[in-house]
């Protein structure tokens, strides 16, 4: 995915990225955001992932790690928290050409709906949605309708990543482990 | 006999009180349930069980105020010992007595169904968990939900606490559950009691104060919980030490 840089709008480390997701919504961002997570023993915390906005509603999803678009980018940018996230603005002149790479779109709700797991923001986000965004995802794409089965595209490829999962899980152990003490079980 | 399940998910709203309320329910057929809300800073059930002028609750016995006895109420088939909403009674409260608390229950009853608080940060938060024998994890179809059920799970059997199964909660009608949760279970240590469809039933029954299974009890959501406790199979704890189990309810030596 090739953008223009921008301008640099907020940077700042977030724990959810479903803050971010509502922030863009509420301040209709048309641009992008970079998420890096902080998280190093993960294996995805490699590479970053890239989401573009017009008017505040997701259109893009691009993972730089696993060279990966549309939802299961969504999926590698599934670490736990905290994120690096950084803004940035564009004209939507400069976004017409990257956005015509169909095979890294998302649905409008998707990114809320999955990776915020915030239903209600995904429903603004989807009211937010101009009408072709709604209905022309349902031409033909795999990724299509909007909710349901092409939203789950974005859980089923996390669940398939067995090896990210694997680490979420030592590292919880290890947290509990190490909490188990400090607590005074 | 006695088992105590922890209702649990690291994620917030995902139902687990609605859940617990349910399955309390639905199990209460078959079994003598007690349901204890030990979501002690946030405290809802009270809510969904019609108890919202509760006099005494748990915040008063975490508080050496009352005696356990005080702040159980039999509602819908169901003991039920809700907590306060207040700060001042969290503040008073000492969690530690829940320990002694659910000692106590367990005496008399086969069943105790704690709902847990939607988070791992505190000794308070994962309290319920440690003395729980098993948690029903709580999930919804999203990345973030599975994600945080999966730190639940890992934190419970690292505390030498099971795994009884996961619920899935508000599905919603144009969602296959099925692909979803065949994957799901590939990672945890039990299988899926049910998937409960997003029902507006469901908010119904909350803002009526009522359990869903009293509201609303042959509608989806409501068969999906029956089934989920059917496909529950309740082990035999040694009744005669219940006492001693949860007292004792520590981490295993092995950390
Ligand atoms: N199957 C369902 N369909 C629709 N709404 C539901 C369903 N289950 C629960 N809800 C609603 O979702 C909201 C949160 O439910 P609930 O309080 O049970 O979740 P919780 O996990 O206990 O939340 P918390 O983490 O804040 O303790 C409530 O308004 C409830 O009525
Ligand atoms: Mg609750």
């Amino acid at each position: 995915m090739k953008l223009p840089r921008g301008r640099l709008d907020k940077s700042r480390v977030v724990t959810d990225p479903r803050d971010t997701l509502a922030d863009v919504l509420d301040r209709e961002l048309t641009g992008y955001a970079v998420f890096e997570s902080q998280e190093t023993l993960l294996l995805d915390g490699e590479g970053r992932g890239v989401m573009t906005f017009s008017d505040g509603v997701p259109v893009l999803v691009y993972h730089t790690g696993t060279d990966r678009g549309g939802p299961p980018a969504l999926a590698d940018l599934a670490v736990p928290g905290p994120y690096h996230v950084s803004l940035y603005t564009l004209d939507a002149a400069d976004l017409e050409s990257a956005h015509e790479a169909a095979d890294l779109r998302v649905s409008p709700g998707m990114p809320a709906e999955r990776l915020g797991g915030d239903p209600a923001l995904a429903d603004s986000t989807r009211r937010a949605a101009p009408d072709e965004r709604l209905s022309a995802m349902g031409d033909g794409d795999a990724e299509a309708p909007e909710d349901g089965t092409a939203d789950q595209s974005a859980v089923e490829a996390f669940l398939d990543d067995a090896e990210k999962i694997e680490a979420i899980k030592q590292q919880a152990r290890s947290e509990a482990r190490e909490r188990a003490q400090e607590w005074d079980f | 006999m006695v088992e105590v399940f922890a209702v649990a998910s690291g994620k917030g709203g995902t139902g687990k009180t609605t859940s617990t309320v349910a399955l309390g329910m639905a199990l209460s057929d078959r079994y003598d349930v007690t349901v204890v809300d030990a979501d002690t800073g946030m405290a809802n059930l009270l809510f969904h069980a019609g108890l919202s002028d509760a006099e005494t609750t748990l915040h008063d016995v975490l508080a050496d105020e009352a005696p356990v006895e005080a702040a159980t109420y039999d509602r819908f088939g169901l003991t039920v010992v809700p907590c306060g909403t207040s700060l001042d009674g969290f503040r008073d409260a000492d969690p530690d007595r829940l320990r002694d608390v659910v000692a106590a229950l367990a005496e008399d009853t086969d069943i105790i169904l704690l709902d847990s608080p939607p988070a791992l940060d505190s000794r308070t938060a994962v309290l319920p968990i440690v003395l729980a024998d098993r948690i029903v994890v709580v999930l919804q179809p999203t990345i973030p939900a599975i994600s945080d059920g999966l730190k639940v799970q890992e934190y419970a059997t690292t505390y030498d606490t099971d795994v009884a199964g996961l619920l899935f909660n508000k599905i919603r009608e144009s969602e296959s559950i099925e692909q979803v949760s065949e994957k799901t279970e590939r990672y945890f240590d039990g299988p899926t009691l049910a998937a409960v469809p997003e029902s507006e039933r469901a908010r119904e029954a909350r803002r009526a104060g009522r359990p869903l299974l009293a509201h609303a009890p042959e509608c989806e959501a409501a068969t999906a919980y029956r089934a989920a406790a059917e496909s529950l199979t309740v082990r035999d704890g040694a009744a005669a030490d219940a006492a001693d189990r949860f007292q004792s309810a520590v981490i295993p030596e092995s950390l």
